[in-house]
Formats: structure tokens, C-alpha cells, sequence
């Protein structure tokens, strides 16, 4: 009998492979080098705002940037890694020895969600490092002894919104690989992830739409949508952070959103291998 | 999963008024718009802001009115599209309307009025929307105070919007005095009257408050008002 941690080296080993074939991928370094570009030409952008904050306007641009470029990372990177190994064979050369296909999903998953880690954390980074460069120009101008606290942002919140997008990413990176477990093609898995994400971006109208509605099929039906499609937009605290400690949601409230997030993307990696397992390679 | 989203969700959606939307079509759009373009919806607007700018230079009213309410839908968080948006409906198109009809002078008075009203209440279910999304926001009540006493020339509409405005908690001392003034202009002076000694008492000690101006009108209806000597306002400092 196959030890577990023979099973954790062997997740770890395809984990590996896979982070390091999708951080040499062009289209990543492309996307990262467009993300960063964005983020880092904010104060650019700022002199075209009319509503916000200067320091508001370049934390939404980068929250912005985040969640776009993350979203079209995720879900593209995650096809292309998975159809690689199905269009150069390498998966039946993987799956010839004793390798279980939740094993080759697992690692396939944590190379993805490592290559998002790589993602969020360097956004994360040059976002906080502009912040921080604007925050002491700003305090510069105004002088100090108008600022109470002594900093007019909190750099923690910066980074708490990049963990939540990442747990966010890892739901995507789980549907996706949940569509490319049935699908046949780069480009329909693609496409259908993409329409995945709007449902589950815009789930919560239906489901408070529905709410006042009398018992019934149709109130059982939404509530079965709203339990099929995570809810994405519990992630969206963008505008909660960074500036308002009142406004800012609780130690308890970031929990429960981590652990929603991880069941949700353990339960679609375990749904991608109740197809993958029947699928012939 | 309930348990566990729940709390959570009430407490991300309570920080977020484009989540709490009654309307259906209203929450779709702004449900839409946050979760395609995040962060990015403000730099659209603000894009599209200048777009607007350009439409309006252009005098063109039927774009300008769908462009304000895309942008006010892409980013409803600064009430700078909003104010500006229906400034440029309730002052702007107007002029531009009786301009086209022939100008003020061959326009019948009651063609101007009828243009005015319906342009405000263009404005005014702008604002409105606003108000959805910044219920506290005085400049918006102030907006709409604003619009009924320049364009519209309706005062005791005008004054019970002031008094909204002066209700809220950013909102600047000038409100509740103007509100004052247009009760006495309507020749509600009793009721100025005791608004203004309610005020005097409640505003705080700072030069901003122009409490001396406030006690000066307060003599001076008291004046007209003829109220006996023993009857008359004792200010407290």
C-alpha cells in the first residue's frame, strides 16, 4: 500500500514541474510585465481622476490590475498547463506509473496556484512600494503634524487583499481545471471558465432577488445555483481597506471568507477528478 | 456554506452600497461593472468623463445624458460625475433647448418653464440615484436644493431641501441659514424665527458657524415679529 506522504512527494514533485514550466511560459512573463508596467504608471493615470484620492485612485488601479490580469492568469494558465500535458502526451507518460489522477490534479493545482502566489505577491509588492513612495511625497507636502497616526496608509490591508484575490484565484484555477476535466479543447475551456467567473461574480443578485420569494422549485433551484457557483464577490473588500480602520471587515469575517474559499476549490478539484478519472487520455 | 458565507457576506456587503441595490436592473449593472472591471471602473469613468466633456462642448444633449448616466454606472463612488452630471442636465441642456426653439426672447415663458421642469426632474432622478448611494452626502441634497432655487425659482422646495442638507453630518453651516432666509422670503417668519433660535443654540462656538450673523437676523425678526422685550432671544455663550 502507497504510503501518504509517498502520495504528498509525488503532488510535490508534479507541483514543482508544473510551477516551473508555467513561470518560463511567455505568456506569463508578458502579463506580469503588463501588470507591473500598470501598477507602476498609476500616478500617470491619476492625473486624468476626477472623483478620488490620489493614494485611493492608485490602490484601486492596482486592486484593478490585480483582479483583472489575475483573473485572465489564472484561468488561461491553468488551460494551457493542463492541455500541454494531454497535447504532448506527457500525462499518459505520468499517469503510466503509479500516480493517481487526483495526484497529477493536485500538483497540477498547486503549480498554478504557486504560479498566482508569484503573481499576487510581485503586484503586491510594486503596489505597495508606489503607495508608500506617493504616501511620503504626500506627507512631505502636508507635513506631518496633519497626520495623527503618523501614515496615511495600512500596508497590511494591501497585502490582506492580495491573500484574498489569491484564495479567489485558487477558486478559479479549480473551475478551470474542473472545465478542462471534460473538455476537449484549450479554447472551449477557456471560454466556458471566463462565463464561469460572471456567474460567479454576479450569483449574489439572483440569489437576493430570489430571496423574498415564497417556497417553491424556483427558490430550491436558486438555492442549489447559489451553492453550485461560489460567490466571488466576497472577495471584492477592495474598497473596505487600506485607508478606514472602521471600515475595515473583522479577523473573523477574513476566516470564514479562507475557509469558504478552500472548500470551494477543494470540492471542484475533487468534482475535475470524478471526470478526469473516467476520461480517456 | 451558508453558515460559514453569511456573516461574512453582510459584513463585505454592508461596506458596499453598489451591493445593495434595490432595483434589479440598478444591482445588475453594478454588479456587472464590479465584477468585470474591479478597480478598474474608476479610470473608465474618468475616461469617459472627458468623453462627456467633449459631448457637452458639442452641445450635444442626447449623447451628453446617456454618457453621464454611464459614467455615474461604471463608477457611482465620486459624487464629482454625479453633482456635474446633473448640473450640466438642469442649467446647461435647457439654455441649449430654448436656444434651439428660437431664444429667450421668441420662447413663450411658459415653453421656458415647461423645458425647466422637465430638465430638473432629469436632474433630480440623477440626484436621486446618487442619494442611493451616498444617502449622507449633503452636497447632493445641497445639489438639489440648489437646482430648485436658481433654475426652478421654487422656494419653499428650495428650503426644505436646505433643510435636509443642514440634517446631514458634513453639511456646511451655510445650509441651515439659507433654509432660514427662504422661510422668510416665503413670509414665514415665525418659522424662521424659532429655526433660527434652535440653531444659534445648537451651532458650536467657532467663527465658521457665523453665530453673530445668526443672532443679528434672530434681532431682526424679532423686530418685525414684534416680540415683547421679556419674549426675546437671551443668546447663551
Amino acid at each position: 500500500m502507497m504510503k501518504i506522504t509517498d502520495s504528498f512527494t509525488r503532488i510535490r514533485l508534479i507541483a514543482g514541474t508544473t510551477f516551473l514550466e508555467a513561470v518560463r511560459q511567455k505568456f506569463f512573463n508578458s502579463l506580469l510585465l503588463i501588470s507591473i508596467a500598470l501598477v507602476g504608471s498609476s500616478t500617470f493615470f491619476q492625473q486624468f481622476d476626477f472623483g478620488t484620492g490620489e493614494l485611493k485612485f492608485i490602490t484601486d488601479f492596482g486592486f484593478g490590475a490585480l483582479f483583472f490580469f489575475g483573473s485572465i492568469l489564472s484561468i488561461t494558465a491553468t488551460t494551457q498547463l493542463f492541455f500541454n500535458e494531454m497535447e504532448n502526451r506527457t500525462a499518459l507518460t505520468i499517469l503510466a506509473k503509479p500516480v493517481y489522477k487526483l495526484e497529477f490534479l493536485a500538483g497540477k493545482f498547486l503549480g498554478a496556484h504557486l504560479l498566482m502566489l508569484c503573481f499576487t505577491l510581485v503586484i503586491t509588492l510594486v503596489l505597495s512600494g508606489i503607495l508608500y513612495w506617493r504616501e511620503m511625497a504626500l506627507l512631505d507636502r502636508l507635513g506631518n503634524e496633519l497626520i495623527s497616526s503618523g501614515s496615511l496608509i495600512r500596508y497590511g490591508d494591501v497585502f490582506l487583499f492580495g491573500f484574498l484575490q489569491w484564495l479567489k484565484f485558487g477558486i478559479l484555477t479549480a473551475i478551470t481545471l474542473f472545465v478542462a476535466s471534460f473538455s476537449n479543447t484549450n479554447l472551449y475551456t477557456i471560454v466556458v471558465s471566463f462565463f464561469m467567473l460572471v456567474i460567479c461574480q454576479l450569483q449574489y443578485i439572483a440569489r437576493e432577488a430570489y430571496t423574498g420569494m415564497e417556497a417553491g422549485w424556483e427558490r430550491f433551484l436558486v438555492l442549489v445555483l447559489g451553492l453550485v457557483f461560489p460567490n466571488l464577490q466576497l472577495f471584492n473588500v477592495g474598497d473596505q481597506l487600506v485607508f478606514d480602520v472602521e471600515k475595515a471587515p473583522a479577523v473573523s469575517n477574513v476566516l470564514q471568507i479562507t475557509g469558504y474559499g478552500l472548500i470551494y476549490t477543494v470540492a471542484f478539484i475533487l468534482l475535475a477528478q470524478v471526470n478526469f478519472r473516467r476520461r480517456e487520455i | 456554506m451558508r453558515p460559514i458565507e453569511a456573516p461574512a457576506w453582510q459584513s463585505v456587503k454592508a461596506g458596499q452600497s453598489e451591493m445593495n441595490l434595490e432595483a434589479l436592473e440598478g444591482a445588475l449593472g453594478q454588479g456587472l461593472v464590479i465584477g468585470v472591471l474591479g478597480g478598474f471602473r474608476a479610470i473608465l469613468a474618468d475616461f469617459l468623463w472627458i468623453r462627456t466633456n467633449t459631448i457637452w462642448e458639442r452641445k450635444d444633449r442626447a449623447k451628453l445624458d446617456s454618457m453621464v448616466r454611464l459614467v455615474t454606472t461604471l463608477d457611482p463612488r465620486p459624487d464629482f460625475f454625479w453633482i456635474n452630471g446633473s448640473r450640466m442636465i438642469a442649467y446647461d441642456v435647457p439654455n441649449w433647448r430654448i436656444r434651439e426653439e428660437g431664444g429667450y426672447s421668441d420662447v413663450p415663458e411658459e415653453r421656458q418653464q415647461a423645458i425647466d421642469l422637465e430638465q430638473s426632474a432629469q436632474a433630480f432622478d440623477l440626484i436621486d440615484q446618487a442619494l442611493e448611494f451616498h444617502p449622507d452626502n449633503a452636497k447632493l441634497y445641497l445639489e438639489k436644493a440648489q437646482i430648485y432655487l436658481n433654475r426652478l425659482k421654487d422656494d419653499a422646495n428650495a428650503a426644505k431641501w436646505f433643510l435636509q442638507a443642514s440634517q446631514q453630518a458634513d453639511a456646511p453651516y451655510f445650509a441651515a441659514r439659507i433654509h432660514a432666509e427662504l422661510l422668510r422670503k416665503q413670509g414665514l417668519d415665525e418659522e424662521a424665527y424659532d429655526f433660527l433660535k434652535n440653531l444659534h443654540i445648537q451651532l458650536p462656538n467657532t467663527p465658521f458657524a457665523q453665530k453673530g450673523i445668526i443672532l443679528e437676523r434672530i434681532l431682526d425678526l424679532e423686530k418685525t415679529l414684534e416680540i415683547p422685550f421679556w419674549e426675546r432671544f437671551i443668546p447663551t455663550e
